[in-house]
């Protein structure tokens, strides 16, 4: 819910109670008022009837609202409703009953007021009260909506600049000034958090770089040295095979470190440039790079890369995906082996041959996890895929029925 | 090589700069250093370069900066960029800033010679564009191969490899720097051995059979070393 609409359903609900509860209390306060005004009317009418009575002969004075009978009763004196029937037409009347004595002749007389003229007052009032009140709310509430959409569209600039943020925009998140205090508070704290953020942001990606830089100049070293060792000509064989060693635990190294580098950079979203890549050209493309290693292991390679399939990523990023993706399937491919790459309604599938995972099905996109027997393979390679494809939401799975099958949705 | 080239080295690790050091002299270069940005002005400007390793990561700035003085002065001086940072736009940068190629830390000594071989070749038109080693004669720009005068086919690969070791002669070249070389940085551990195993076995047999020398030695659990006598 909106905060107006909220804000306007919360005002409506409230004038609507009060109103009601306003509107009754008014109507029986009228009607007192009222009731009292006609009670105070019939009692100036029999002071006047008394004041005339005693001139006029008692009979007289009747009238069409007056009336006069004789009675015993001395004691008379009580108001009450009546109603009368006039031209086919009931009327409400008040009625005041009283004694009046002279001659040694007890009456009763009662005077009746016709209730109609106040009950249309109170009508009148009542109407008037509902109507002004209805005007009078619905202009509160245009005046209140109004007012409360100018005092928040700072507000609610701030929230669609706040959507539109990303970390690693090179701008900085500038936000209206507003006039009211909370806004603008709010404000300050956002622009204070967004720079903290970007702040951090830029801080981990210069670690990263650093990590990298770091860490591979030694390496470098390592290697130089080991390389250099390697030509002297008063080594054992044992002394050149741990040289070897060696070099080959270096370069590892160097490679999970490129890779993990890699992965932080993915998630740091640094590969944000996007252009439409064709997948079925790209696995043509990049599978000529593994042509001797298919070729080495005997493999059987079926393509079904019809459908002309286009994605919308990072181009590096996307041939990354698609040379980790081949890769793996030669890597842990057996000796003439099957490996099938296969293009269709979207999906990306790429099978290979080979036994039953020697660890649970749910870590094989877990970093470093890895067959028992392939104890070369860095095993990142399938991480990277899913965090690729994590950043742009493609569906990965994967199953096992005879042989081990890769499954990528590009739709998303 | 009738004339050893100068080659600038800009690096400001010290070890790894002495290791380079050595290995360009053991391999004919007569090469310079400079630990930073200032001095390696101060060289560039005294001495005529062949070529320049060139570090990123400076104690007095970035070495892209350098790249563009340096073609201005002289075109013909190769121009690697040897760094840590293996950013795709640093090296698209540099390279679009006028260097030959870029290599990224750590790196194999075999392969940085090759490197700056081919980039000495290529900016060195006049030169000689045919390398001779007693009955081999390699043509790098048409990837040709005469042995004893009559031509031998290799594969690009076989032709690549062959190079790589004319370019290291008797240096023992491990199994590790070799797959690097022949995997061309993308396929990075599991069957890359294999595959420079076979690649050289087959090379060893066509060399043989058009009676060439067997240069190509194997070290066991090591890997190989094309010896020259």
């Amino acid at each position: 819910m909106k905060l107006l609409t909220k804000t306007s359903l919360n005002f409506i609900s409230a004038s609507v109670l009060f109103f009601l509860v306003g509107s009754i209390a008014m109507y029986f306060s009228v009607r007192n008022i009222m009731a009292e005004d006609l009670q105070n009317r019939l009692l100036q009418q029999q002071n006047e009837f008394i004041y005339t009575a005693q001139q006029n002969k008692v009979t007289d004075l009747v009238s069409e609202l007056v009336f006069v009978q004789t009675t015993e009763n001395k004691q008379l004196y009580s108001f009450s409703d009546t109603v009368l029937i006039a031209n086919e037409k009931y009327m409400l009347y008040r009625k005041l009953d009283f004694s009046y004595a002279k001659n040694e002749q007890d009456y009763k007389v009662s005077i009746l007021l016709s209730q109609s003229e106040s009950d249309k007052l109170i009508m009148k009032i009542v109407i008037m009260n509902v109507g002004f009140a209805m005007l009078f709310f619905m202009i509160m509430f245009f005046v209140n909506r109004h007012s409360i959409k100018s005092a928040l569209g700072v507000f609610y600039s701030t929230i669609r600049k706040l959507e539109d943020f990303e970390v690693n925009q090179t701008t900085t998140l500038s936000l209206d000034t507003a006039e009211i205090e909370e806004v603008k508070k709010l404000n300050q704290v956002f622009e204070k958090m967004s720079a903290q953020i970007r702040q951090d942001f830029i801080s981990q990606k210069e670690y990263t770089e650093n990590v990298s830089h770091e860490l591979q100049t030694p390496l470098a070293i390592i290697s130089s040295k080991a390389d250099e060792l390697m030509q002297a000509d008063n080594l054992s064989k044992e002394q050149m095979e741990q040289l070897a060693l060696l070099m080959e635990t270096t370069n590892r190294l160097s490679k999970i470190n490129q890779a993990l580098i890699f992965l932080t950079k993915i998630d740091n979203r640094f590969y944000t440039e996007v252009s439409t890549s064709a997948i079925n050209d790209l696995i043509k493309e990049k599978l000529s790079l593994f042509d001797d290693a298919i070729k080495e292991k005997n493999l059987r390679l079926e393509l079904d890369l019809l459908e002309i399939t286009h994605v919308y990523m990072n181009p590096y990023l996307a041939e990354t995906l698609i040379i980790n993706l081949i890769k793996n399937g030669i890597v842990h491919n057996e000796n003439g082996g099957l490996l099938r790459i296969s293009l269709n309604n979207k999906t990306l599938s790429v099978a290979n041959s080979g036994s039953v995972l020697s660890f649970d099905e749910k870590d094989i996109f877990k970093r470093f996890t890895r067959s028992n027997e392939n104890k070369k393979s860095l095993g990142i390679g399938l991480s990277i895929v899913q965090r690729i494809c994590d950043l742009y939401a493609f569906n990965i799975a994967y199953s096992y029925a005879d042989e081990h099958q890769f499954k990528i949705n590009f739709k998303k | 090589m009738l004339k050893k080239h100068n080659i600038l080295l800009v690096e400001d690790e010290v070890e790894l700069a002495k290791s380079t050091l050595a290995y360009l002299t053991e391999n004919g270069f007569l090469p310079f250093h400079a630990k930073n940005l200032k001095s390696a002005r101060k060289l560039l400007k005294q001495e005529s370069f062949t070529a320049v390793l060139l570090d990123l990561g400076l104690p007095d700035g970035d070495g892209m900066t350098l790249i563009k003085e340096i073609k201005n002065a002289k075109n013909e001086i190769g121009l690697i960029i040897v760094s840590a940072k293996d950013a795709l736009g640093k090296k698209v940068q540099g390279l679009e800033l006028g260097a030959d190629d870029y290599l990224t830390k750590p790196f194999f000594f075999p392969e940085l010679n090759a490197r700056l071989k081919s980039v000495i070749r290529r900016l060195n038109l006049e030169a000689n564009q045919e390398i001779v080693l007693n009955e081999i004669t390699l043509f790098p720009e048409q990837m040709r191969t005469l042995i004893h005068g009559e031509e031998l086919e290799l594969t690009a690969k076989e032709f690549g490899l062959l190079l790589y070791f004319v370019s290291n002669q008797n240096r023992v070249i491990s199994k590790t720097t070799l797959g690097e070389f022949m995997s061309s940085n993308y396929a990075d551990y599991g069957f890359t051995d294999d595959v420079v195993y076979t690649h050289i076995k087959n090379l060893k047999k066509k060399l043989n059979s058009s009676n060439a020398d067997d240069y190509i030695k194997n070290v066991y659990g090591v890997g190989y070393k094309f010896t020259v006598a």
